[in-house]
C-alpha cells in the first residue's frame, strides 16, 4: 500500500516536471539569436533620430509650403513679385552669410580664457599636464556648440564648418593659422548657459581647473567675432541637389 | 503515519522549486549583458527603423520637389540684371559654404563600430564609441585638419554650430540622437584624408588598439553628403558689416 502510494507520488511529480518544461519551451517565441541587449537600445535610438530629422524636415517643408502659397496666389493675380522675391534674396544673402561666416558678428555670449598652469609640477609629473592642448580647446569649443553658441571664435579666428584645431608643438594650429597660449574662446548666444555649461557640476572648465589650468569665463553683452578670412573655394566637392532629384525620381 | 506525511512537504518543494526555477529562466532572458534575444524582436526593430527610414525619404521627396518649385517661380521672375544674377551666385556660394546643400565630390567613408562582445569580454551594456565619443570629435577634428571640405556623421551634417554631446544614453548630433556604427563621410582628397587617420599611432589606431573599435576606411570616388536638416536660426547673434569691407566695396 505504501509504495504504491509513492509509485503515484512520483508518477505525479514527472508529470508535473514535464509539464512545466513544456509550458517553459513554449512561452519562448520563436528563434533565438545571441544579441546584446545594446544592440536593441542602438536601434531604438536611431529610430528615435530618425523621427527627430522627420520632425524638422517637416518644418521646413510647412515654411517652403507657406511661402510657395503666398507666391503662387500673388503670381495668379498677375502681379510682379519680383520685387518680393529680391527683398527675399537679400534678406536671405545676409542671413547665409551669417551662417556662413562671412560676415562679423555681435551679440552677447561669453568669453573664455584657458592658460597653461601656473604651479610647479611635482617630481617626475608630465609637463604635459599642465599645459592647454588641442582636445582641451575643442572639447570646451563642442561643450559652448551644445549649450547653444550660434558664432564662435578662438584668438580671433572664427569657428566654421572646416575648423581644425590641432596642436604643432609650442603652438597651436586654427584654420591653418599659428597662436600661443593664452587662448581667448569667444562664444554668441545664451551666456548663462553657456557659462553653466562649462564651470557647472561635471563641467570641462572645472576638469581644467582641478589640473592646475587657468580658467576663466566671463559673461558679457557685447561680443564682437570677426569673420572668416582664410580661403574656402572648395576644391572638391559640388552642390548636388539637382542630381539628387534626378536620382529620386528614376527610383520611384 | 510519519513517513507519509513527509510525502507531501516533498511534493510542494519540488513544485516550489520548479515553478522558480522556470520563472528565473524566463526572466533571466536578455538583460545588461545581453542574452538570447528572440529574432522576432530584432527583426520587428529592423522593421520599424526601415519604415521610418521609408517615411523620411517620401517627406525628403516632398520637400525637394516644393525647392524645385520655388526656384522655378524665382527664375521666371527674377530679371536677369547682373546685379541680381551675382547677388544669386553669392547666395549659393554662401548656403554651400553653410552646409545648407547636398554636396557631392571624392572622399572617404569610416565606418566606426563597437567591439564584437567575446565570451571573454562581454562588454559591460554600454556603448564604447557613445561613451567615448570624444573620439569621434577627434576624428572630425583629424578630417577638417586634412582638408575635408564637407562632413556628416550618420547623415548629420557637420556645420559650424554642430555639436557632438552626450545626452543621457544618446549621443546627439546636431540635437538628433545617434547610435553606432557610425558611418562618417567626409569629401576631400582622399588620399590625404586616409594617410592622415592612419598614420601610425594616429587616430585610428588608437581607436583600434587602446578601445577595440571597430573601424574602417574606404576611399571613394564619388560621395554624396546630405544637407544640414535642422533650423537655423540666429536668435542673438546679428551681422555686421565691417567698415574698413564697405570701404573696400
Amino acid at each position: 500500500m505504501r509504495n504504491r502510494l509513492k509509485i503515484v507520488l512520483i508518477f505525479i511529480l514527472c508529470v508535473f516536471i514535464g509539464s512545466s518544461v513544456i509550458v517553459l519551451s513554449k512561452t519562448v517565441k520563436g528563434l533565438h539569436v545571441f544579441v546584446s541587449s545594446k544592440v536593441l537600445e542602438d536601434y531604438r535610438i536611431t529610430i528615435e533620430g530618425e523621427r527627430k530629422d522627420m520632425e524638422n524636415l517637416i518644418k521646413q517643408i510647412e515654411e517652403a509650403k507657406a511661402q510657395l502659397e503666398e507666391l503662387e496666389t500673388f503670381e495668379a493675380e498677375n502681379e510682379d513679385i519680383s520685387q518680393e522675391l529680391e527683398a527675399k534674396l537679400f534678406q536671405d544673402l545676409e542671413f547665409y552669410k551669417l551662417a556662413a561666416g562671412f560676415v562679423d558678428a555681435v551679440g552677447p555670449g561669453v568669453e573664455v580664457i584657458v592658460d597653461d598652469g601656473t604651479r610647479d609640477i611635482g617630481f617626475g609629473e608630465d609637463p604635459n599636464d599642465i599645459l592647454v592642448h588641442d582636445m582641451d580647446l575643442f572639447l570646451i569649443i563642442n561643450e559652448l556648440k551644445a549649450a547653444g553658441a550660434e558664432v564662435i571664435s578662438v584668438n580671433g579666428q572664427r569657428i566654421v564648418d572646416t575648423s581644425a584645431i590641432s596642436c604643432s608643438g609650442y603652438t597651436v594650429r586654427i584654420n591653418g593659422q599659428f597662436y600661443a597660449r593664452p587662448f581667448i574662446i569667444r562664444a554668441i548666444g545664451d551666456g548663462s548657459r553657456m557659462a553653466a555649461s562649462l564651470i557647472g557640476p561635471g563641467g570641462y572648465g572645472n576638469y581644467l581647473k582641478d589640473w592646475g589650468l587657468v580658467f576663466k569665463v566671463s559673461i558679457r553683452d557685447d561680443i564682437r567675432i570677426p569673420a572668416y578670412t582664410e580661403d574656402r573655394a572648395p576644391k572638391y566637392m559640388t552642390i548636388a541637389t539637382d542630381d539628387r532629384t534626378v536620382k529620386e525620381g528614376e527610383n520611384n | 503515519m510519519q513517513n507519509k506525511s513527509g510525502i507531501p512537504i516533498i511534493f510542494a518543494l519540488a513544485l516550489l522549486i520548479g515553478l522558480i526555477i522556470s520563472i528565473q529562466l524566463n526572466t533571466s532572458d536578455a538583460h545588461d549583458q545581453g542574452g538570447l534575444i528572440p529574432v522576432a524582436q530584432v527583426d520587428a526593430l529592423e522593421q520599424q527603423l526601415k519604415e521610418v527610414r521609408r517615411e523620411k525619404e517620401a517627406i525628403l521627396a516632398e520637400y525637394l520637389e516644393l525647392e524645385q518649385r520655388l526656384k522655378e517661380i524665382e527664375e521666371k521672375n527674377l530679371s536677369d540684371d547682373a546685379f541680381i544674377q551675382s547677388a544669386m551666385k553669392e547666395l549659393e556660394r554662401y548656403r554651400m559654404a553653410a552646409g545648407v546643400l547636398d554636396v557631392k565630390g571624392p572622399g572617404v567613408i569610416i565606418t566606426v563600430d563597437d567591439p564584437i562582445p567575446t565570451e571573454e569580454n562581454p562588454g559591460d551594456g554600454y556603448s564604447t564609441i557613445m561613451v567615448r565619443y570624444d573620439l569621434l570629435l577627434a576624428l572630425v577634428n583629424k578630417l577638417k585638419d586634412a582638408g575635408a571640405e564637407a562632413i556628416s556623421i550618420n547623415g548629420q551634417r557637420i556645420i559650424a554650430k554642430t555639436e557632438i554631446s552626450l545626452a543621457g544614453d544618446n549621443v546627439n548630433i546636431n540635437t538628433v540622437p545617434t547610435a553606432p556604427p557610425y558611418t562618417i563621410k567626409a569629401i576631400g582628397n582622399p588620399d590625404t584624408l586616409e594617410g592622415a587617420l592612419t598614420i601610425r599611432y594616429g587616430i585610428v589606431e588608437n581607436m583600434r588598439n587602446n578601445y577595440g573599435l571597430q573601424v574602417s576606411i574606404a576611399k571613394q570616388e564619388e560621395i554624396e553628403i546630405q544637407r544640414y536638416n535642422g533650423v537655423l536660426r540666429f536668435l542673438y547673434a546679428k551681422p555686421i558689416e565691417n567698415s574698413e569691407e564697405e570701404d573696400a566695396q
